[in-house]
């Protein structure tokens, strides 16, 4: 259940400073609870550290970080007893095998690990690969036995940092379809990739960080209308004159009789521009996820002043 | 919980531990023996007087010393010498820099503190597995030296008083150790930091006690040395441990895991 405000996660202008160096300023997030919530970032972008203090591994300098309504560092232990957390695929010991790795995190877990089995099919992970020492296993069999290790005692929250790193194609599809059948029993799934078409197929709500600030967030739908629409014109014959000077619509590229545009949210002007002329093709394409997050980091860039602050 | 978390610690390193600890159980069941071939304590006192007085002061030892403590000083000059010193503190801070700074180097410590334990209870796993390390090492040499001495049966009397006493003075001086060096562990990010710390520590105490003997200038500085206060042949002799060497060798290990614990249950970990 989440608090009272319905949300899982919530930070207040969360601030982290090494020394002089900032490395979240003024971070706020809310996390709506049964949701899947990208968290997108270049590295340093101050990803890890809010995950670092949501787990209660560092303090925040200042601001408010809460879990389940719960403080993240006060009540680390009874947000710990919610979540599950994936670690590193290194972090697990490589001196036990699969089999050891697996009673000893539910051990400490205190939980019964339920979606163990669930887990393993998923992710395709043989048993009898679970005899073996990790140090024998590939990286993609470590990071498979490290999201088993995070989710099988099925906790309400999964909070995973680049959750599919070395998965391959197949077992990355699988995974997804797991997390939305959590979703779909009432689990909240909090994660950080850097595989924008990832998060675009599975993440309701993201928030982008730069630099330690979040510099967009919202749901998929209202990130992507912000940004304006791809439509790809090709004439009969060549191109007419004024194309250039359509109101709402900016021209990005032309090649011989086609032309590509940029449309902001009036589509009126290039309608009525183009019903007067002969129309081959049309495509229009909503901006994929990636687009709308260059596009952030571009507009952030020429926005830019030289500042003290650097990300971490 | 709890006892999962202590046994994944000590199966860490264990090949390691088990060298080291049979190194020592070697070294201290050897030393019957060598007393035996010697010729027991009238042996032994023949060979001190033998030895020029300049070697005798090096190895700080005085004709009459046989004479005075007998077949127990002998054996207990085993328990400081420094190869029963080196393999004991390479168990005891091995076990300390792995158990905490290098949980924290390799990430592995992040399984642990994501889970919802305390982090007092996650140190109180620490503390316990080196306790139990502490019992093991310090034990298992005098064991051995009376499994040699109920073999090789030099002439001359050890009394269990006596090697009892000395497995506590052992402990303590691994206890005083494995406190501070689990101290410096909580404080650090990697396990060479703290092995660093925690071995220089020991080799300057170690010189500065033995340089103390053989150099009056340093003799003030003598009781900063935590080895003044493991003195084996007093210990045996006396057959009790002098409440000196407890206080200070309890208490210094005791202030190195309290002072552990606040860092550790404060501190951030960038895992």
């Amino acid at each position: 259940m989440a608090s009272d405000s319905g949300f899982v996660i919530e930070t207040e202008a969360l601030c982290k400073a090494y020394g002089d160096i900032r490395a979240l300023d003024a971070i706020s997030l809310q996390v709506p609870e049964g949701s899947i919530f990208g968290f997108l970032g270049p590295n340093g972008a101050g990803k890890t550290t809010t995950i670092r203090i949501l787990m209660g591994f560092t303090r925040a300098t200042s601001g408010r970080a809460t879990v389940f309504g719960d403080d993240s560092w006060q009540k680390g232990v009874a947000v710990r007893s919610r979540v599950g957390y994936l670690v590193t695929a290194d972090a697990l010991y490589p001196d036990l095998s699969g089999d050891d790795q697996l009673a000893f995190a539910a051990n400490i877990s205190g939980r019964e690990p339920v979606w163990r089995d669930r887990l393993l099919d998923a992710l395709e992970l043989d048993r009898k690969v679970l005899d073996r020492r990790l140090g024998t296993y590939s990286k993609g069999m470590r990071q498979k036995l490290a999201l088993v290790v995070s989710a099988q005692h099925a906790p309400d929250l999964l909070m995973f940092d680049e959750p599919t790193d070395g998965l391959d194609p197949l077992i990355q599809r699988n995974f997804a379809g797991l997390l939305r059948d959590f979703r779909a029993e009432g689990t909240t799934v909090f994660m950080s990739s850097h595989d924008l078409g990832e998060v675009e197929r599975l993440c309701d709500q993201v928030a982008v960080v730069r630099a330690g600030r979040v510099i967009a967030s919202g749901s998929m739908e209202s990130l992507k209308r912000q940004y304006s629409q791809r439509v790809e014109v090709t004439f009969a014959d060549a191109v007419p004159g004024g194309i250039d000077d359509i109101v709402g619509a900016s021209l990005v590229e032309r090649n011989g009789t086609m032309v590509t545009l940029h449309v902001d949210h009036d589509f009126n002007s290039l309608l009525r521009y183009l019903a007067s002329h002969d129309i081959a093709r049309m495509e229009i394409r909503p901006p994929e996820l990636q687009e709308v997050f260059m596009s952030y980091y571009e507009s952030e860039e020429q926005a830019a002043e030289p500042t003290a602050s650097t990300s971490r | 919980m709890m006892t999962a978390m202590v046994r994944r610690l000590l199966q860490r390193g264990l090949a390691g531990t088990l060298m080291l600890l049979l190194g020592v159980m070697i070294f201290q069941f050897v030393n019957p023996f060598i007393a035996d071939s010697i010729g027991g304590e009238e042996g032994l006192s023949r060979l001190i007087e033998l030895l020029p007085p300049g070697l005798q002061t090096l190895a700080q030892i005085s004709p009459d010393f046989i004479a005075l403590t007998g077949l127990a000083g002998y054996l207990s000059l085993g328990y400081d010498h420094p190869v029963y010193l080196v393999l004991v503190m390479s168990a005891i801070i091995g076990f300390t820099s792995r158990s905490i700074a290098g949980e924290v180097d390799r990430g592995t410590l992040a399984l642990t503190l994501s889970r919802p334990i305390p982090r007092t209870n996650i140190y109180v796993a620490r503390v316990a597995g080196l306790l139990v390390l502490i019992g093991v090492f310090a034990s298992v040499g005098p064991l051995a030296t009376r499994l040699g001495l109920a073999i090789a049966q030099p002439t001359g009397d050890v009394g269990t008083d006596q090697l009892l006493a000395l497995t506590l003075l052992c402990g303590l001086l691994t206890w005083a150790v494995g406190g501070l060096s689990l101290m410096v562990s909580a404080a650090s990010d990697t396990t060479g930091r703290v092995v660093g710390w925690a071995t220089g520590f020991l080799v300057i105490s170690f010189f500065v006690d033995y340089f103390a003997e053989l150099w009056a200038t340093l003799e003030p500085v003598k009781p900063l040395s935590i080895f003044w206060y493991f003195d084996t042949t007093g210990t045996v002799v006396d057959g009790s441990v002098p409440l000196t060497s407890a206080l200070v060798l309890g208490g210094s290990g005791l202030v190195g895991v309290v002072a552990g614990w606040w860092r550790f249950t404060r501190r951030d970990f960038e895992i």
